[in-house]
């Protein structure tokens, strides 16, 4: 029996929400990859505190949570927002396929958002450079398509998202895609093509970050 | 009611026809919604808000339905609506409290300086008047929350209405709280009336917590910025409050300030 076994059990053992929010946020502070199958069932609990506290706690473990978050039942609609959220957060490539269709189709613009901004800070430093180049490329035809969506909080997440992939980016200021990001961030800082001033206030924000 | 996505042609036909108050409904609530720039739509809507008839229990239809999403409508049309304002002015006359509700609502959002006295003097005797519950349901005798929130929106400070808002801080319902402060600081710009709303957002509900969110975030108040991003709600209510912070308020914390807190929520 392992350290965490209790923690694990108190979580499986919880008889009332709050009991269920408890026990999470002491599983989740416990930071041990092991906590991670636990985690990963609470965010199907219906316990929005609760799922909070797991992604917390998913993010902290970080790549080793991945593989579970990535098996569960897309059918599963509630569980997999909260992956999204996860996996943003963890920014491990292989979340990149689940933060395109995340942010391109989900109805849940907090979802959407989330997937945003995941997409501007996947982890990329380990990949070999061609990889690392596709990669890079998915993403900016996610976020460009993204630059449309209906709801400004998500359009403010892709304005996060650009400026994050711009930035760790290996593309020089004269590269093709750079100049496809910034065009888009201009936009997006154009009262003429958004409405909302505070995504033009953001969208002017990284346009300032990445030229100077 | 029909969820179909419709035109805005089919939206304006669906008012202007009678038959069928339900597509009357629908229509409003879409040229609301979609904030329609038609030239018809305003007229229509006045036509509409004329409308006044009695709950139909048998059809699950509130009463008024048509008349109280005209105003509603006509609130989100502002400031092209503002030719509505003398028949919103007396719907605020109505019996029917959700039409008194919706009108004020609508007046707030059209910032009709013509409200304030009649809005006020719907307010005048405080919560053991205005604020007393109905004896036949849950509302209150006044729609206060929409009528201090209106006063607020409309945003033109003097004593007298000051004085009428005040005594709601101490109502019994942490809304109707939320609302009388967020209507202080919207017209005083004074600290002591952000503290109401500072401390609802440690409340023990939800609701009142997420109230006192989107009451600072109207206020624009932003010295609340670091309460609001550590409040227990969701995500998406911090944004929409820190976005408030950003669009309406001055001062410090300043914009980039703001829009780093925001990006750590997304």
């Amino acid at each position: 029996m392992g350290p965490i076994t209790p923690l694990i059990q108190a979580v499986e053992q919880a008889g009332s929400a709050l009991e269920l929010l408890r026990a999470t946020a002491a599983l989740a502070a416990s930071g041990d990859a092991a906590a991670a199958p636990t985690l990963v069932e609470v965010l199907g609990f219906n316990n929005p505190g609760a799922a909070v506290a797991a992604v917390d706690g998913l993010i902290a473990i970080g790549t080793p949570a991945v593989d579970h978050l990535l098996q569960l039942d897309p059918r599963n609609y509630g569980a997999r927002a909260w992956a999204v959220r996860a996996l943003a957060g963890i920014g491990d490539v292989r979340g990149l396929e689940l933060l395109i269709e995340a942010l391109l189709t989900d109805v849940g613009p907090s979802v959407r958002r989330a997937a945003a901004k995941g997409l501007g800070s996947l982890q990329l430093q380990g990949l070999a450079s061609d990889q690392r180049a596709a990669v890079e490329q998915r993403c900016l035809e996610a976020l460009l398509q993204g630059c449309s969506d209906g709801e400004w909080v998500v359009r403010y997440a892709v304005a996060v998202g650009l400026e994050g992939l711009a930035q760790g980016s290996r593309w020089p200021p004269d590269h093709h895609d750079h100049r496809r990001a910034t065009a888009a961030l201009t936009q997006l800082g154009h009262a003429d093509h958004e409405e909302a001033s505070v995504v033009r206030l953001r969208a002017a924000l990284a346009l300032q970050r990445l030229t100077t | 009611m029909t969820g179909e996505p419709i035109s805005e042609a089919e939206a304006l036909e669906r008012l202007r026809q009678s038959d069928d108050p339900s597509m009357q409904y629908y229509g409003a609530w879409w040229l609301g919604r979609n904030r329609s720039q038609h030239p018809d739509a305003v007229p229509l809507l006045i036509e509409a808000l004329r409308q006044r008839r009695p709950r139909d229990v048998g059809a699950g239809v509130e009463e008024n339905a048509v008349a109280r999403n005209a105003a509603r409508a006509l609130g989100k049309l502002a400031p092209a609506a503002r030719a509505a304002i003398p028949e919103l002015l007396t719907a605020l006359e109505d019996p029917d409290d959700g039409l008194r509700e919706a009108a004020a609502r609508a007046l707030g959002e059209l910032k009709a300086r013509e409200a304030v006295a009649p809005i006020c003097q719907r307010l005048a005797g405080g919560p053991a008047v205005a604020g007393v519950q109905q004896a036949s349901n849950p509302r209150l005798v006044e729609p206060c929350e929409a009528l201090l929130e209106a006063l607020g929106e409309i945003g033109m400070a003097d004593l007298a209405e000051l004085a009428v808002i005040e005594p709601f801080l101490g109502h019994a319902r942490p809304l109707i709280r939320s609302a009388a402060a967020r209507a202080l600081l919207q017209l005083s710009g004074e600290r002591r009336w952000a503290e109401p709303l500072l401390e609802l957002l440690r409340h023990e509900q939800l609701h009142v917590r997420r109230a006192a969110l989107m009451d600072l975030g109207a206020a624009g108040w932003r010295p609340a910025a670091d309460a609001i991003s550590a409040t227990l709600a969701e995500n998406s209510l911090k944004l929409i409050a820190l976005r408030g912070l950003v669009e309406h308020g001055r001062g410090e914390p300043g914009d980039e300030a703001l829009l780093i807190t925001m990006d750590a929520l997304l």
